[in-house]
């Protein structure tokens, strides 16, 4: 890759991510935000979770930039709109949630015979997997800005730029998640953890309900 | 003294919100709703169809196009451009218009519709795209926000999506 | 208790302000709308006696509280039928800007409004002749009321959460008793999901989707698949959070455990100055007080230090449910305890004061949609 394409590869993905960054920032703030919420209180705390957060998220993109790239620049029309694809991911990313917000009980850990209600809000050790998983999905998430990037890296002759071209989105995009560390500023307590789960299993009742109604083929219209 | 000073304070509050409530039916109420009628808000354009551009006068009715509206964020929807024929009682029954849209002296679409009597019958119309920029419709009614042919009032209001490419 | 002469003497206030209050529905022509206008303003004011007379707050309110949230439904439908023969508001309808605003979309507007200065519901700005309740109008009404009432809006303003307190009064016993106290947690929840959910997709999500009161107000018009679900989720959640479970606990279990509007609410009990407090001198820990909480607003730790939750919304239900006078009305700042009765009588008349001026008219407006519909014109 020449020096000249590589700066056209960057100033273009950086413009689209900053541009874009406050949709990407709307899809995943409902994920986002509850988990966060939910982690130990502290600006620098949150910030190295949702750096783990992005990292995954990072992976994700760049799986589907050397994806978008193999699949050339006829990208499937089931991945340029709301189609099957989305519906799997949104009901992936309902599937994770579940699992982070009920907090499977580990074995031994305290009263595995209470009901899920009342495990809700109390103390979880961190569990860096959930920042893992909920992040790369959120990554493979199909946002409009995310397959617009998608279609641009597929374009590119080389697959060393539509790697970088992902790379320098994502920079652009999480330009708009730094600010989210400021909910380590709220004072944390049991209830706000338990808020937290709770809006948790409601996102997982919107993403399901979105995937579900997407596989059966009738979008939701406005 | 600090005890006292804080209960002086706890009642003057007390006090004041009374106040408050004597004013809430005669300067509060309308003054809050004041405000925010001058706050510069807009209802959101999906649902309000756009601003006013241009006005294309007919013979006794005339038709409003408005501006472009595009979804914000993640709303549903397609972008979409809005026009209105007014007044209702000034139509032919049977409407046949080619509408310049964006100003540029070619007509954009073909729009056909009739114009029952009775204002409760549902309205549906064709609308034939004459470029790659809007879509054609077959028989739009009142299916969303943004593909609507319905009646409101002395008007109709026709919203036409633009093509995917756009 | 009161003396009879002191009670008179502290209703004095109320009956002048619900004279002030009633007077333009005094003025209105018609003898159906004089007479339900003086029949509500002796009501409230007759209530407004037996709280200061009896000493008690939570029955007398309730009442009043009830007759609102039942009566309301009767004079919107009515409008609503009037306006445009169906409850169901179609596409058109919202398009013109026709549809009335409702207080409980407020929390869903406000990241929209701050980003692009839109207003992501389907009305107007300003009133219309087919429109009154426009956007400006409303929020001036819930924010001036608000100020004085802070949560306790729940209790002598909301227009809907009568319904289910008349729903929660019928059963003498409770059926369900053991209830999650972190149940109470969940309007928190749902309020964080809409407000996220709203800002991303610029619609108001609960209103589309969560509202059980579209059931008994008004809904978009059922003409596909998407309409029909929404139809059903309304019709589904006002059967179980409104109608059944209030029944079967005794609690108000849409508000205390759904509305996202009521821990919106809830944040402004922080700016108000009344509050409810527990007087450990004479606290016995009985958990009455817990038990007759319709919104469990009170735990085991609120009691130990001192105070109800946030989300309190001075029913009175706790205090006049405390035998040992412990559970008390307070204002901030002052001793707790010291002269509860004066807190009790000035929160009384700004509360009052509100639920006569709106709630009033509501009532009233409704009696005279009753009458008219039962003698002929």
């Amino acid at each position: 890759m020449t020096s000249g394409l590589h700066w056209q590869v960057v100033t273009e993905a950086l413009l689209l991510g900053l541009a874009t960054g406050p949709v990407c920032l709307a899809t995943c703030g409902p994920v986002v935000a509850p988990w966060m919420l939910a982690q130990p209180r502290g600006v620098a705390r949150q910030l190295c979770q949702l750096g783990l957060f992005l990292a995954a998220r990072l992976a994700g993109y760049l799986l589907f930039a050397v994806a978008a790239w193999l699949a050339g620049e006829a990208v499937p029309q089931a991945w340029q709109t709301r189609g099957w694809p989305t519906a799997l991911v949104d009901l992936l990313l309902a599937a994770a949630m579940l699992a982070w917000a009920l907090g499977w009980p580990r074995s031994g850990s305290a009263q595995p015979q209470e009901s899920k209600l009342v495990q809700i809000g109390a103390p979880q050790p961190g569990r860096p997997a959930a920042a893992l998983v909920l992040g790369f999905c959120t990554g493979i998430n199909f946002c409009p800005p995310f397959l617009a990037a998608g279609v641009r890296a597929a374009a590119w002759n080389h697959l060393g730029a539509a790697l970088v071209f992902f790379l320098t989105f994502f920079l652009g995009t999480v330009v708009w998640f730094v600010p989210m560390a400021a909910l380590g500023l709220v004072r944390r307590s049991a209830a706000l953890v338990a808020v937290a789960r709770i809006t948790a299993l409601l996102m997982v009742l919107w993403y399901a309900g979105m995937g579900v109604v997407l596989l059966a083929g009738e979008g939701f219209r406005g | 003294m600090r005890h006292r000073i804080l209960s002086v304070l706890g009642y003057a509050m007390a006090a004041a919100t009374l106040l408050v409530a004597l004013l809430v039916p005669f300067k509060l109420m309308g003054g809050i709703a004041s405000l925010v009628s001058h706050a510069g808000l807009r209802i959101d354009p999906v649902y309000s169809g756009g601003t006013p551009l241009r006005t294309i006068a007919r013979n006794g009715y005339t038709l409003t196009i408005y501006t472009l509206v595009r979804p914000h964020l993640l709303q549903r929807g397609e972008p979409f451009q809005q026009v209105v024929f007014a007044p209702v009682s000034a139509l032919p029954t049977h409407v046949e218009e080619s509408i310049d849209m964006d100003g540029d002296g070619t007509p954009d679409l073909r729009v056909v519709f009739d114009v029952p009597a009775n204002p409760a019958t549902p309205l549906r119309a064709s609308v034939q795209a004459l470029n790659g920029n809007y879509q054609s419709l077959a028989a739009v009614s009142n299916d969303s926000f943004t593909r609507l042919l319905a009646r409101t009032g002395n008007r109709i209001v026709l919203r036409v999506p633009l093509a995917k490419s756009n | 208790m009161c003396g009879v002469g002191r009670s008179i003497l502290f209703t004095l206030p109320m009956a002048l302000w619900t004279l002030l209050m009633f007077t333009p529905g005094l003025l209105k022509p018609g003898r159906v709308e004089h007479a339900a206008a003086a029949l509500t303003a002796a009501f409230t004011v007759g209530l407004f006696f037996c709280m200061i007379r009896t000493g008690q707050t939570y029955r007398w309110r309730r009442i009043f509280f009830v007759a609102l949230g039942w009566l309301f439904p009767v004079g919107f439908i009515a409008a609503l039928i009037g306006l445009r023969g169906s409850m169901s508001i179609p596409l058109e309808r919202m398009v013109s800007g026709d549809t009335p605003f409702c207080f409980m979309v407020t929390p869903m507007l406000i990241i929209p409004a701050a980003l692009t200065r839109t207003v992501v519901f389907p009305g107007s700005i300003l009133p219309t002749p087919s429109n009154p309740h426009s956007i400006a109008a409303m929020i001036g009404l819930w924010l001036a009321m608000t100020l004085v009432l802070g949560k306790a809006w729940c209790a002598y303003g909301c227009f809907f959460g009568g319904i289910e307190e008349g729903f929660a009064a019928m059963a003498k016993r409770p059926r369900l008793r053991k209830l999650d106290e972190r149940l109470r947690l969940i309007p928190w929840a749902v309020l964080l999901a809409v407000v996220l959910l709203s800002a991303a997709i610029f619609e108001p999500v609960y209103c589309m989707w969560l509202c059980p009161f579209k059931a008994v107000t008004e809904f978009p018009a059922v003409r596909d698949l998407q309409t029909a679900i929404q139809f059903g989720v309304f019709v589904l959640l006002f059967a179980g959070l409104v109608v059944v479970l209030p029944f079967l606990t005794k609690k108000r279990t849409q508000c205390g455990f759904f509305c996202p509007f009521g821990a919106f609410q809830s944040l402004f009990n922080k700016i108000n100055i009344f509050e409810i407090r527990f007087d450990h001198n004479k606290c016995t820990d009985c958990g009455v007080c817990r038990a007759s909480c319709p919104t469990m607003a009170i735990t085991a730790e609120s009691v130990g230090q001192g105070q109800a939750l946030m989300n309190c919304m001075k029913c009175g239900a706790c205090v006049d449910s405390c035998r040992k006078g412990a559970a008390v009305w307070h204002i901030k700042g002052t001793a707790v305890g010291l002269r509860p009765e004066r807190a009790r009588l000035l929160f009384l008349y700004g509360a009052w004061a509100m639920a006569t001026m709106f709630g009033g008219s509501v009532i009233a407006n409704s009696l005279a949609t009753m009458i008219h519909f039962v003698l002929p014109r």
